[in-house]
């Protein structure tokens, strides 16, 4: 995750505590998503960034798995987002992400 | 319990994904505050 | 007056690992926060030689030398393929080693920044003389050079170095003691910017044939900014680099969009040509090292040399339509605009299928689409999948969307008219324009008729504005040949099929109905068995027929119909919108969309200025407020007047009789209601006889020509769906429907029709604390418009004023009843809590 990005989901988190905030993702990739999810949990694996070595812990998602996409106004989603579930490969992000999730 | 309703959300969206506009309309529409947005560019 | 054409390109790269190593925003960043990483230990040992690079198979495919569709041939992963006989130089262009490009920097420096070891020179010289396309004037500007000692203490000081297998061969110094606009370091990335496009130039100017003399005006459209610190981005690389290769007619400027940039240049350059305010118009990008090694950790990671490895460079000629080159078509431009948002649907809608839908074209319609051409090998390591891939993903599932093809068919949308992606990410480079090199070839041959560029750009990154961006333009075959040859183009009939599923009449009226048509000059063709609605979806795509007349078919939420009847009163034709199909589940926001889907019928059919009525029905007030505030905002179009004393834009049963409006604008259900009832009043109802149908869906994208009659429709009404169908044929409905839409857009209908939902789902609120009735006075005027189910609030918010209000029926819909003397006061309070327009 870029650096800049790392260092304001740090600061976010501290701000309103990380019980309080919730991250979502739009990745075009499985394995991006997980990496991404793995830095705002776990830590940054590159150990590049801010989250280097920080577990933050903090909820996280892909915008298109199905708990958050409940969620969301139907209409909402299907102007800004339906036609991208054509062209991403949703299982695999999915099940990214719940690996990562599986390590919490 | 909902995920999303009152929370604080961080986005990082995807330019060859979802962009970040596209997820804060979304997160909106569930009740959360967006606090951040960013897309991403890795090309 | 004609297109311009694509007259010629030239495409380059230069091999450069030591600037991966010193320049490459990912490693210097690293050497910043994590000077001791692994990363930067392993990465001497992934980069690859020059003669690995020049046998890489999209290097190969970048230069001219292994066509795309043999690269496809290749199975990927790339990295470690080689193909057999590598060459240095292409069709368009040539692989440059870093030793000869230090040289051509310093031939492109005016300022002498840029300084080179003598020894260095002495040997790399004599090959830079061997360059078929390095004259004498360029060979001219390098100098002897330094003592390696000089050049050891210039480093030292700051100076931005050259390296050259790994040892110092020269440097860039600062051209400013303080302007951090004039550093080394932005001296050097400007230097190498210029001089790949110098070499780029110069390869296309041997291309295209034409002497460099003769070419007017050239636009640079890379990612870097040159100027001082009073003038950050002041300008210009093209003029700049117009010197160096000889462009001695030439002056120019720099056109900026991120990686849409080239995209947005060539649309200029086309249309400066098409104007005739120049003949020849450069257009080229030089390679950015910023970007060297950007994705360098993961390919490190996953043991993969380091595939960014190469700068990148392009220059396109765009000139005077010389009746043999494919034509830039700058009527069918898209663009992504203010308005457009974010959301990946709105995007390639904007860019694809809207453009093609004002021209009367599908998706289908277009061979090869070029959007960003990053090669897959190097994105999918670093998780951003196959660029290429996923943009053509995209175009064929909005097309799902829009009822252009089916879903099962994406697949092999994706192959017939995609490209693989063979571009160095270098921002700019791949983004569209590296295929008008193949496209240039594959259109003069025949082998394609046309491919559509579309460039996209993070503007974001640049934090002025969240935007996305992006242009596209189509490129076709060459059409002034024909043009002198269909001097007189003959009228083409349409031909229109009729594919009656369910028909529950005698099949006969379906033969007569033929012939019928034809005595009105139309013709129809029958088409008919179980699968007749795929043989229809079949002939409309291979343009066999033109439009379609059909019966039980549906259509996608979104487009509706809009019928065309003879009205029984004064025997005067009116449409209405809608009699099936659903624009939209919110029945007040379905109206407003229908009146304008019967404004496109009306006009395509031949009535310039068609006035629209509202049926007197629920709803009818809101939608009412819409369309007042839609003209407004300047959407124009106007109102009939209803024929009852009281006037009004309200139609009444007498005004649908009589056919009072031009569009009668109604909900779905008693808008087919009514269509059954024009049809059939006078044959007892199970033979409809009279009027058009329920006429063609209209919505959004939506491209096909289908109209719609009931199975209980007879011969004159199938006839006349006919006719119907050939006007709207004949007078291109789609571009028309393109135009009244955006037109709508323009006048904020998202927003006004956003606003009217939220206001339908939470009705006014009465007033908090209970209102008492203020001293009942005699109550004359009524005042109209505000919706039944507000109607207590409305009038207790005027109690809550001190004004005596009743409620009541009127004629044409619910009425708050006031004195005469309050009327105008309670109109204002009204007004002004929205009660009323």
């Amino acid at each position: 995750m870029d650096l800049e990005n790392q260092k304001r989901v740090k600061e976010f988190s501290e701000q309103y505590g990380p019980e309080n905030v919730v991250v979502l993702l739009g990745a075009a990739e499985g394995e991006a998503a997980g990496l991404a999810a793995e830095t705002v949990t776990l830590g940054d694996p590159t150990f590049a960034g801010p989250l280097a070595g920080v577990s933050l812990g903090l909820t996280v998602y892909h915008v298109c798995e199905p708990e958050v996409k409940a969620e969301f106004d139907p209409d909402v989603y299907d102007e800004q987002i339906s036609m991208m579930e054509m062209v991403l490969d949703v299982d695999d992000i999915c099940s990214e992400m719940n690996a990562i999730r599986d390590q919490l | 319990m909902a995920i999303l309703q009152d929370k604080k959300v961080i986005i990082i969206g995807d330019r060859d994904g979802i962009p970040g506009p596209a997820i804060a309309a979304c997160a909106e529409s569930a009740g959360a505050e967006v606090v951040f947005a960013s897309t991403e560019c890795f090309v | 007056m004609s297109y311009s054409v694509i007259k010629g390109a030239g495409y380059i790269l230069v091999h450069v690992p030591g600037m991966v190593m010193h320049h490459g925003t990912t490693q210097t960043t690293e050497k910043v926060v994590n000077p001791g990483s692994d990363y930067l230990k392993e990465l001497p040992s992934h980069m690859r030689s020059y003669e690995d690079c020049l046998a890489y198979p999209p290097n190969q495919t970048y230069i001219g030398n292994l066509p795309i569709d043999d690269l496809a041939q290749i199975p990927e992963p790339w990295a470690d393929k080689k193909v057999e006989k590598p060459e240095r130089f292409g069709k368009f262009g040539e692989i440059m080693p870093e030793d000869e490009f230090i040289l051509l920097m310093q031939a492109c420096d005016v300022f002498d920044l840029v300084r080179l070891d003598k020894k260095f020179v002495a040997k790399t010289l004599p090959k830079l003389k061997e360059h078929p396309l390095m004259n004498e004037n360029i060979l001219a500007l390098i100098k002897e050079g330094d003592e390696a000692a000089e050049i050891k203490s210039a480093i030292e000081d700051g100076a931005e170095a050259l390296i050259f297998a790994d040892k110092a061969v020269g440097y860039v110094k600062r051209a400013h003691d303080v302007d951090v606009n004039l550093s080394a370091h932005v001296m050097f990335e400007n230097l190498v910017s210029k001089a790949s496009e110098v070499l780029s130039v110069l390869h296309l100017v041997k291309n295209a044939g034409i002497d460099a003399a003769d070419v007017d005006y050239m636009i640079d459209c890379s990612e870097e900014a040159c100027g001082d610190m009073n003038q950050r981005g002041g300008g210009n690389f093209a003029k700049a680099a117009a010197e160096i290769a000889g462009l001695v007619n030439a002056t120019g400027s720099d056109t900026r969009g991120f990686c849409a940039g080239p995209a947005h240049a060539i649309v200029e350059a086309a249309s400066l040509v098409k104007a005739g305010t120049f003949k020849n118009v450069v257009v080229a990008g030089g390679g950015c090292t910023a970007k060297l090694g950007m994705n360098g950790k993961d390919h490190v990671k996953k043991g993969l040399p380091i595939l960014e490895d190469c700068l990148g460079g392009f220059a396109v000629l765009v000139s005077e339509n010389d009746g043999k080159s494919p034509e830039i078509n700058t009527d069918i431009v898209g663009r992504h605009r203010v308005g457009t948002g974010s959301a990946p649907q709105a995007v390639i809608g904007s860019l694809v299928t809207d453009p093609l839908a004002e021209a009367g074209m599908t998706i289908l319609d277009v061979d090869k689409y070029s959007p960003e051409m990053q090669n897959p090998d190097i994105t999918k390591p670093a998780g951003a999948g196959d660029v290429p891939e996923s943009n053509y993903k995209m175009i064929g599932a909005l097309g799902v969307k829009l009822g252009q093809m089916e879903r099962t068919q994406l697949p092999a949308f994706v192959k017939e008219h995609g490209l693989k992606g063979y571009a160095p990410t270098q921002g700019h480079i791949p983004s569209g324009v590296p295929y008008l090199g193949y496209a240039r070839e594959s259109i003069m041959s025949g082998k394609t008729k046309n491919a559509m560029i579309i460039g996209k750009g993070s503007l974001f990154l640049g934090r002025m504005t969240n935007l996305f961006d992006g242009i596209s333009f189509l490129v076709q075959a060459n059409t002034k040949k024909d043009e002198k040859k269909a001097a007189a183009p003959a009228v083409k009939v349409p031909v229109i099929g009729i594919a009656a599923a369910g028909y529950e009449l005698d099949p006969q009226n379906l033969v007569d109905a033929v012939e019928f048509a034809a005595n009105k000059g139309c013709k129809a063709v029958i088409i008919d068995g179980e699968d007749c609605h795929a043989k229809m979806e079949a002939m409309l795509k291979s343009g066999e027929i033109d439009g379609a007349v059909t019966s039980h078919y549906p259509f996608p939420i979104g487009v509706s119909t809009v019928g065309r009847v003879v009205t029984p009163a004064l025997g005067k034709e009116m449409f209405i919108a809608c009699t099936t199909g659903t624009s939209s589940t919110d029945r007040a926001e379905a109206m407003v969309k229908n009146a304008i889907y019967g404004i496109i019928a009306a006009k395509a059919c031949g009535i310039e200025e068609p006035t629209v009525g509202i049926l007197n029905a629920d709803d009818a007030r809101r939608c009412e407020r819409a369309l007042l505030k839609l003209k407004e905002n300047g959407y124009s179009f106007e109102f009939a007047e209803s024929c009852r004393a009281d006037g009004g834009h309200m139609m009444r049963g007498n005004d649908v009789l009589r056919g009072t409006p031009d569009v009668l604008a109604c909900d779905p259900l008693t808008g087919n209601l009514m269509m059954k009832m024009f049809s059939s009043f006078n044959t007892g109802g199970n033979f409809e006889a009279s009027g058009y149908g329920y006429g063609p869906g209209i919505g959004g994208n939506y491209g096909k020509l289908i109209l719609i009659i009931s199975r209980a429709s007879g011969a004159p009404v199938i006839a006349n769906a006919v006719q119907y169908a050939s006007q709207l044929a004949a007078s291109n409905w789609l571009k028309i429907s393109g135009e009244e839409l955006r037109k709508a857009q323009r006048a904020g209908m998202n927003d006004i029709l956003e606003e009217m939902r939220s206001e339908g789902k939470h009705a006014f609120e009465k007033p908090a604390a209970k209102v008492k009735a203020p001293a009942k006075e005699t109550v004359t005027v009524d005042i109209h418009g505000v919706e039944v189910t507000d109607i207590d609030a409305a009038v207790e918010s005027l109690w809550e004023k001190g004004i005596y209000a009743e409620s009541g029926m009127g004629c044409t819909g619910p009425v708050v009843m006031v004195n005469e003397a309050k009327a105008g006061k309670a109109e204002e309070i009204l007004k002004e809590k929205g009660f009323i327009a």
